[in-house]
């Protein structure tokens, strides 16, 4: 099965609207699902910029999907969404 | 070829002030270097007095090429007459050095200077000029010419004269002693920094001083004089977008370390060079987002927060663990600082609703070059683009 890749964007804006605590992610999500789902930085995921009207950040991409105003909560649902979408 | 200098001191034991003073000015569109170390009377608070009342004002003397006769008379006339012994007193060692190597030295009262080129000790010829109106009063005046990869070094007398009356050392350390110990350590480390060399040896004064107490105030003023650590620090997407790759290119092909500072900058360079950049998450990063990883750069770190950041380090000196700390100890590292800061801006930033302020880049960019320049004495460059 092909691994699910979630990104975090680290960029000026997500980290100071609540990206910070996503930093959880890099322990929680391997204790959970070990080697199925890989959790990475991105220096900017260019987001913020393009969906301004919005203002969602921070934001994850869970695969393709993109999580905004993203909580730990929010990205735990994503994923097991994908996770259970697959099997 | 660029002057490295560097100062450090430690108190006489039991004392909470300095009682010896350093101060130092660069100039670089002049490619000028003044620094300044005087050695007050007495020690403590008085002595810290009339030594910073020394040097900051003979720097500012020599800054403005005033003749070093007329800036001694006018110095001496104006520091406070000590209570106990009846006199005005600091003695100092000055030196006025350009890019090209050539230096004038300036000394009254110190140890004579160390000059070391190729591990030996050079003699260089000197002129006395005595005071008209102050007995005993005769300065030094050197004009000599630098090559690369001399070393200078000054010293207060805590230096020279620490241990003096012991077993080991009847006379102190003495000028010969201190020579021994720099030069067997540039045998060890031919191209230590300054900094490092002047911290070395303030600490292997103290060492020898009897229950590594030291009975006054010690300090070494270094310089070094080498080919300039270049640095290169891209913060910020260019203005026009189309010259993305042009100043893509221009990173890549730059001599010496390279850091980018910028989420957006890290992914356009990543993008124009084809370089796949990556970010750490971590929980370890303290109150930063932490590094990223691009091969080819030394460093890469996210933007405004860890400059603003960084700027609050250099002027404090007191870092905490995060990457701002790392983007200080890279630029401290260097000679030379590039800035490329990109013009564009992200209007995301500027949103009220974000619950810190974000600077404008180009301010921090400002006084982060500010700070580098008058406290560190680095040379930077700006360019926005």
């Amino acid at each position: 099965m092909e691994k699910l890749v979630v990104k975090v964007c680290l960029g000026t804006t997500c980290f100071v609207m609540g990206g910070s605590n996503l930093q959880e992610l890099s322990e929680l999500v391997p204790q959970k699902y070990g080697d199925k789902v890989e959790v990475t930085g991105s220096p900017c995921l260019g987001l913020c910029s393009i969906k301004m009207e919005y203002a969602k950040a921070p934001y994850v991409k869970v695969g393709n999907e993109v999580v905004e105003d993203a909580t730990v909560e929010k990205v735990i649902a994503a994923i097991e969404k994908h996770i259970n979408n697959k099997n | 070829m660029f002057i490295d200098i560097s100062c450090a001191q430690k108190k006489k034991y039991n004392q909470n002030a300095f009682g010896d003073y350093f101060v130092s000015g660069r100039f670089p569109d002049m490619n000028r270097v003044v620094a300044v170390l005087s050695d007050g009377l007495g020690s403590g608070i008085k002595a810290n007095i009339l030594a910073c009342m020394t040097s900051t004002m003979l720097l500012k003397f020599m800054e403005n090429n005033s003749d070093i006769e007329k800036s001694c008379e006018i110095i001496m006339n104006s520091l406070p007459v000590c209570k106990v012994r009846g006199i005005s007193y600091s003695t100092f060692s000055a030196i006025d050095c350009y890019d090209d190597g050539k230096a004038t030295i300036v000394e009254e009262g110190n140890p004579d200077f160390i000059w070391i080129r190729n591990m030996e000790v050079l003699k260089p010829e000197y002129q006395i000029i005595e005071s008209k109106t102050f007995k005993n009063r005769k300065m030094k005046v050197y004009s000599i010419k630098l090559e690369k990869n001399d070393r200078i070094v000054f010293c207060s007398d805590g230096a020279t004269q620490v241990a003096m009356g012991t077993k080991g050392y009847p006379l102190g350390l003495e000028r010969k002693g201190l020579i021994k110990i720099i030069l067997k350590k540039l045998e060890q480390e031919p191209e230590i920094s300054s900094n490092d060399l002047s911290d070395f040896l303030v600490k292997q004064i103290e060492m020898i001083a009897p229950n590594k107490e030291l009975k006054d105030d010690t300090s070494i003023m270094s310089l070094y004089c080498r080919d300039p650590r270049e640095a290169l620090i891209f913060t910020g997407p260019p203005y026009h977008q189309e010259k993305d790759s042009y100043y893509a290119t221009a990173f890549k092909e730059f001599k010496g370390k390279k850091a980018i500072s910028g989420g957006t900058t890290a992914n356009i360079i990543s993008r124009e060079l084809n370089i796949p950049v990556t970010a750490e998450l971590s929980l370890n990063s303290g109150k930063l987002p932490g590094l990223s990883k691009m091969e080819g750069v030394d460093l890469v770190t996210e933007g405004i927060l860890t400059l603003t950041k960084t700027l609050e380090y250099l002027e404090s000196g007191k870092p905490e663990k995060d990457a701002a700390e790392t983007l200080m100890k890279f630029m401290l590292d260097s000679d030379c600082i590039n800035f490329l800061v990109g013009a564009q801006m992200n209007k995301a930033h500027y949103d009220p609703n974000l619950p810190v302020e974000i600077e404008i880049r180009k301010n921090i960019i400002k006084q982060i070059a500010k700070v580098l320049e008058e406290k560190y004495l680095k040379k930077v460059k700006v360019q926005f683009v």
